[in-house]
């Protein structure tokens, strides 16, 4: 599990984990709306910059604007996305039943509200997957490179 | 730059985000840090990343005050993001906005040039070699200056502030490649006013500020801007020569109307 951190917002704490050969996909795509955490089709993510660009704009539109879904989860997946469609971003960004390498996602805010010291190991406990290690190598070796240029090129034109 | 900026802004960045001021312009505040916004691999003690500020005006009112800003910041990126998508052109890559406080983060670009000439911008590159001024390089630097305000048109796109200042110069592999900065006016547009405008914008700031040599910067330039149309076939030779026809009429009547209309 990647522990992460944005400069200018130190109160809140971000923890992601990658798994790989997930089994339980379409019981996973059931619950994600009850999940403390987002679960974000890895296919679409090239790079750990892709992944905290969207984290740091959940984190401004929440701290001075307003959040266009649920929780601070789900904005980073309404982040990733070029529109401000919420429903086509989920669709993309968002895992499908068939989906099997998951990059799950939590940010938490404050000490008190955030994940309870020595329960990391829980936090994604429901994902029964293969956790390998989150890194830019990681991401962009098993990113689907034509699935990004085409989120990409729709939006260009 | 007023301390009143400063401590505005140190306190929307924390104190995370060290911030050295390096320009200060109408509209908006330029500072130099070395964090990145999000990607802590990023951060490094010599890495460079440029935050563009547009504090608050207090002689407007605060919500039409926000509005504006939200507004020009949300533009500059979208005009930045669209650009950067296109390979042939070179501008900054955008890495973060922030629209609510007016703030966005760009890629560093440029260096210091030797003998304390200063930013690597195309102005003081050209004052640079002013002892030598038609050698190869500086041909080949004006040329390729013409082919990126050339691409940029050639997209539709207008700078809206095309002055020496707003040209930046890496070197990559030995060779300077000019990069257009601050789209802050910038504009999708497909009118040939607009471009003509920015030929002119550009003329005048190389005969103001190198004016023995701007003939020959001129022709260079102009050489490169048609280059690109040159490209494109018969469509590419209408669009230039409309283009250049505007230019003429916007030289011969000075820029003074053009802003007015
Ligand atoms: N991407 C950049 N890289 C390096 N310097 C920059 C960059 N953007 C702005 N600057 C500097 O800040 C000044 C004002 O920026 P601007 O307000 O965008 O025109 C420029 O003239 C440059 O000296």
């Amino acid at each position: 599990m990647l522990t992460h951190s944005i400069p200018q917002f130190q109160g809140f704490q971000i923890k992601a984990a990658y798994f790989e050969d997930v089994k339980n996909g379409e019981l996973l795509r059931q619950q994600v709306a009850s999940m403390p955490f987002a679960m974000i089709d890895a296919a679409c993510i090239c790079s750990l910059e892709q992944l905290f660009c969207a984290v740091h704009k959940a984190l401004l539109e929440y701290t001075y604007n307003r959040l266009r879904t649920k929780n601070l989860n789900s904005e980073c997946i309404l982040s990733l996305s070029p529109t401000s469609n919420i429903g086509e971003a989920f669709k993309r960004f968002g895992i499908k039943e068939t989906t099997t390498n998951i990059i799950c996602l939590a940010i938490t805010e404050g000490k008190e509200s955030g994940v309870i010291e020595g329960t990391e190991h829980v936090l994604f406990q429901g994902v029964e997957g293969e956790e390998i290690e989150l890194s830019d190598g990681t991401l962009g070796s098993r990113a689907d490179v034509e699935i990004i240029k085409k989120v990409r090129l729709n939006r260009a034109t | 730059m007023s301390q009143e900026v400063i401590d505005q802004i140190v306190k929307y960045l924390t104190p995370q985000v060290p911030i050295t001021p390096i320009s200060q312009g109408a509209e908006a505040v330029v500072f130099l840090t070395n964090v990145h916004p999000y990607d802590i691999g990023r951060s490094y003690p010599d890495a460079k990343y440029i935050i563009k500020y547009r504090p608050p005006k207090k002689y407007r009112h605060p919500s039409i005050d926000r509005a504006l800003t939200k507004h020009r910041t949300l533009s500059e990126s979208r005009i930045l993001a669209k650009l950067s998508q296109i390979p042939e052109l070179h501008v900054p890559r955008l890495i973060a906005c922030d629209p609510y406080n007016g703030c966005i983060w760009i890629e560093y670009l440029g260096e210091n040039l030797p003998n304390n000439c200063g930013f690597s911008n195309l102005k003081n590159y050209l004052w640079m070699n002013a002892d030598d001024p038609y050698n190869a390089d500086v041909e080949k630097t004006l040329v390729k200056v013409g082919q990126q305000i050339g691409q940029l048109h050639w997209q539709d796109y207008c700078h809206g502030d095309l002055t020496t200042s707003n040209v930046v110069l890496s070197r990559r592999g030995g060779e300077w490649e000019p990069f257009l900065i601050d789209f802050g006016l910038g504009s999708a547009s497909t009118l040939v006013e607009d471009k003509g405008v920015d030929l002119y914008v550009l003329e005048r700031a190389i005969i103001s500020t190198h004016s023995r040599f701007a003939d020959k910067y001129n022709m260079w330039i102009m050489q490169g801007f048609k280059d690109v149309f040159g490209q494109h076939g018969k469509v590419g030779d209408k669009k230039l020569k409309d283009t250049l026809k505007r230019f003429e009429e916007v030289r011969l009547r000075g820029r003074k109307r053009s802003m007015l209309g």
